[in-house]
This record gives structure tokens, C-alpha cells and sequence, in this order.
């Protein structure tokens, strides 16, 4: 780890792609966060030095590595001096010189060692993929939840808006209503006033007809006491000659009536 | 080379100072941390395995259970289970093979248990003495036999523990020390052997470990 700390130097910090942190903090940064492992502008506090120690950068893959474990780094650092093999010759040479002087014994431990190489290699290449797959399908289920949580607060809030919105909408067709109120109250207004109109011309004419029943009565009982008084005055007005003359006059007229008849 | 077959169970830095146990702190170094928000794989194998452990114990702790009682217990697991399984790694010292370091863990928790319950809950630490549905006749046989099993809690929790590394240990070391001095055929047949075993040791690792902290759980229950 230490020597990969060593040979790695700025620039290839940047061609390393990396998850950048900024996506999952809590203070504010505002800005979108680059595939690229460039550092996102924050708001940081004063103390940090972001210059000298920067944030870990979380890595998306691990190393590159050769035989399982040896990182890529270092047959970089021999390659320009010695070419493909050169690792592989200091690695084998190495490892002759300290069994040969007996630096390194090959003691029990080392045949147990050896043993559990083997297990951890055949257990790598057989188990390897399943479990890194379950392992990836927990980690992808982990971020989905932090995800899902994110997601459903902004459509929350989005749905909050067109609410709103609608809402908005809603009261500007409001404003249609008034206009219809208004009128439908100024309807209301013109039928009362026609009614209490059409009332005050029924009184109106209640209180003539009255007057013109009043001066009808009055005039019709004028007449039948002047007929009364006429009729009185002509009766008494009549002598008793007159009667009996009259009297005979219309029997001599019902004689010759009958005669005419016959 | 092995003065005796228990010499690979002694430190091999200075007389004066064993820098031997500094290896019990190896597990900070493969715990992974927590410093993003999503974790990676090996601390969602880790996280899954508190979480399954964590219901186990609130299992057996089901009546008195309050939130955070298996946080102790499961640090208790995996320290002792990372010891356990970072000793069969070659050259490196499994500190839990040693009594010191079991009785320095069985002995503060048994103390604890046996001191809150006996002077809080006395009268039903006796009655506990004598378990339910014995016998009258053997009611006076029982106690001895409950207080005798009470007294040697600690030492059989220790030294299960530690009689189970060196056992695997000492098989593991008599195995590698006939094949260094064998053949290449040999060598591969021993090694073979070595493989069943080493995969024997992981388990029994991880067992013991659950074992004892199970153990301890079910004692601290016995008080409530």
C-alpha cells in the first residue's frame, strides 16, 4: 500500500476514475459532481487544508494487479530500465537468494502457508464471482435505498409543485366565477326590482279599481233612486179619472185584438 | 527450529519485552471503516454477519433484552474470532491460544455476572441452585453439583477456547513438520491432509468464538 502511495504520483490520481464523495454529502455543494476524479468545489471550513491533504476520493475499482497480488505499479517502475521481464527475474531471484542463504526457512509454517495459498487461490476462482455478485447485489440494494429515498423526496416535492400549480390553475378559472356571480346577482337584483314593481302597480291598481267600484255604486244607486222617485212621483201623479179612462182604453184595444184574432 | 512441540505457542521476540500480543491488534487493521456513506463489500459480509449474530442474541436475551446489549458481545465475537482465524495465517501469534488472554476475557465477565446477581438477586441465585423438576432426593446433590458448575465457569470458558487452538495448532504444526522433512510425493498427500484441516481450523475458529459468546450470554441471562 505504502509503496503504491510512492510511485503514484498526481497526475495519475486524475486518470483513476473514482465515486466522487460530493453526490452523498450533507453540507452544501451545489455543484454536479464530474465522472472524472477531479475534487468538487465546496464550501469547506477554514481550518482544512484542502490543498496539502485533500478528501479520499473513493476508488471504483480496485488496483490493477498481477499474479493476484503484486500491484501493476511496480512492473511500471522496472519497465523502463529493464523491460517485460525485469520484475520477474528480481522476483525469482529474490526469492532464490533468501532460500539458498537460508534467510527465509522453509520451516511447518510455510508448508501451511503454502497450503492455505492454495485454498485461498481455489477458493477465489471458484467462489470469486458468486459472492462478489451477491455481495454487489447488497451494495447496489444499500445505495438503491439511499436512492429511493432521494428520488421519492424530490417527486414528493415536484408533486407538491403541480399541486400547486394546479391549484394556481384552479383559482384563476375563480376568477371567471366572479364575473358570473356578479351578473347572477345583478339577475337576482332586476327580477326583485320588476317584482316589487309588478307589486306596487297591483296595489296601485287595487286601490282604482276601488275607487272606480266606489263611483259605480254610487252612481247605480243614484239611478235606481231616481227611477224609485220617478216612478213614485208618476204614480202619484195619476188621477183617478185617468186610471179609469186608461183601464177602458185597454179593454177596448183586448176586444179588437180578439176580434182580429177570431 | 522447535525446542519442543509447544515452543511455536511461546513469543519469539526478547525475553524482557513479548511484543507477541501487540498481534491482538491486528483486527483494527482488517476491520474496514466507515468513512462513506455506501459501504463496500467486505463491510457488507461484515455488517450481514452482526446482523445475523445481533438476532441471534437478542434470542437468548429475549425477556431482559434492551437496545445495545449485543454491542459488547459482538465485539466479543470478533475480536476473538479474528484472533482465532488471523493465527493460522503462518508466523503470525494466536494470542487466544493462551489462557492468559482467555481468562483475562472469561474471568472479568463472569466475575460481573456472578457478583451483580449474587449481591442484587440473592435469593434467586439460590433458587437457581436447584433447577426445576428435580427430585426431592436429589435436591442436596444438585446444589453441590449447580455451585460446583457455577465456580468453574470461567475456567471452562477459557480453556475451551484455548484448548481448541493449540489442539488445531499442534495437528497443524505435526502435519507441516513431517512434510519438511519428506519427499515431494509425501509433501503433496501431506498437504492434502493440511487443506481439510486448515479448513477444519477456520471453522472451529469462528465456532469457538460463537460458542463463547453464547455461552456468556446465556450466563448473563440466568441472573435477570
Amino acid at each position: 500500500m505504502l509503496s503504491r502511495l510512492a510511485l503514484r504520483g498526481n497526475h495519475l490520481q486524475h486518470a483513476i476514475p473514482t465515486l466522487s464523495v460530493s453526490q452523498f454529502r450533507l453540507s452544501s455543494s451545489s455543484q454536479p459532481t464530474s465522472p472524472k476524479g477531479q475534487q468538487p468545489a465546496t464550501v469547506t471550513a477554514e481550518e482544512r487544508d484542502l490543498v496539502n491533504f485533500p478528501r479520499p476520493l473513493r476508488p471504483m475499482y480496485s488496483g490493477k494487479v498481477r499474479l493476484g497480488f503484486i500491484p501493476e505499479e511496480w512492473f511500471q517502475f522496472f519497465y523502463k530500465k529493464t523491460g517485460v521481464t525485469g520484475p520477474y527475474l528480481f522476483g525469482s531471484g529474490l526469492i532464490t537468494y533468501l532460500c539458498s542463504k537460508e534467510i527465509f526457512i522453509l520451516e511447518h509454517e510455510f508448508y501451511t502457508g503454502l497450503c492455505i495459498a492454495i485454498m485461498v487461490i481455489f477458493a477465489a476462482k471458484k467462489f470469486g464471482p458468486g459472492v462478489s455478485k451477491y455481495l454487489d447485489k447488497e451494495i447496489a440494494e444499500y445505495e438503491g435505498m439511499w436512492n429511493d429515498y432521494k428520488d421519492s423526496s424530490v417527486k414528493s416535492i415536484e408533486d407538491a409543485i403541480a399541486e400547486e400549480k394546479k391549484e394556481q390553475w384552479r383559482l384563476e378559472g375563480q376568477k371567471m366565477l366572479f364575473d358570473a356571480k356578479r351578473e347572477n346577482v345583478q339577475l337576482q337584483l332586476e327580477s326583485e326590482y320588476r317584482h316589487r314593481l309588478m307589486q306596487v302597480y297591483e296595489e296601485v291598481k287595487k286601490r282604482m279599481d276601488y275607487q272606480v267600484q266606489l263611483v259605480n255604486t254610487r252612481r247605480m244607486l243614484e239611478q235606481k233612486h231616481m227611477v224609485n222617485w220617478i216612478v213614485d212621483s208618476v204614480i202619484k201623479g195619476i188621477s183617478p179619472q185617468q186610471e179609469k179612462e186608461a183601464l177602458q182604453k185597454c179593454m177596448s184595444d183586448l176586444k179588437s185584438l180578439a176580434a182580429s184574432v177570431h | 527450529m522447535m525446542t519442543n512441540l509447544f515452543s511455536i505457542f511461546d513469543p519469539s521476540t526478547s525475553q524482557s519485552i513479548s511484543l507477541n500480543w501487540v498481534s491482538t491488534l491486528l483486527i483494527i487493521l482488517s476491520t474496514p471503516y466507515l468513512y462513506w456513506v455506501i459501504p463496500s463489500r467486505l463491510q457488507i459480509l461484515i455488517i450481514n454477519m452482526f446482523n445475523i449474530l445481533n438476532k441471534e442474541l437478542s434470542i437468548l436475551l429475549s425477556n431482559s433484552k434492551k437496545p445495545g446489549m449485543t454491542f459488547l458481545l459482538i465485539s466479543l465475537f470478533w475480536l476473538i474470532s479474528m484472533n482465532n482465524s488471523l493465527g493460522l495465517l503462518p508466523h503470525i501469534f494466536t494470542s487466544t491460544s493462551h489462557i492468559m488472554m482467555t481468562l483475562s476475557l472469561a474471568l472479568p465477565i463472569w466475575m460481573t455476572i456472578m457478583l451483580f446477581g449474587w449481591l442484587n438477586n440473592t435469593t434467586h441465585m439460590f433458587a437457581h441452585l436447584v433447577p426445576q423438576g428435580t427430585p426431592p432426593a436429589l435436591m442436596m446433590f444438585m446444589v453441590c453439583i449447580e455451585s460446583i458448575s457455577n465456580l468453574i465457569r470461567p475456567i471452562t470458558l477459557s480453556v475451551r477456547l484455548a484448548a481448541n487452538m493449540i489442539a488445531g495448532h499442534l495437528l497443524l504444526t505435526l502435519l507441516s513438520n513431517s512434510a519438511v522433512m519428506s519427499s515431494l510425493s509425501t509433501t503433496l498427500t501431506i498437504s492434502i491432509a493440511q487443506i481439510a484441516l486448515l479448513t477444519l481450523e477456520m471453522a472451529v475458529a469462528l465456532i469457538q468464538a460463537y460458542v463463547f459468546v453464547v455461552l456468556s450470554t446465556l450466563y448473563s441471562t440466568e441472573i435477570h
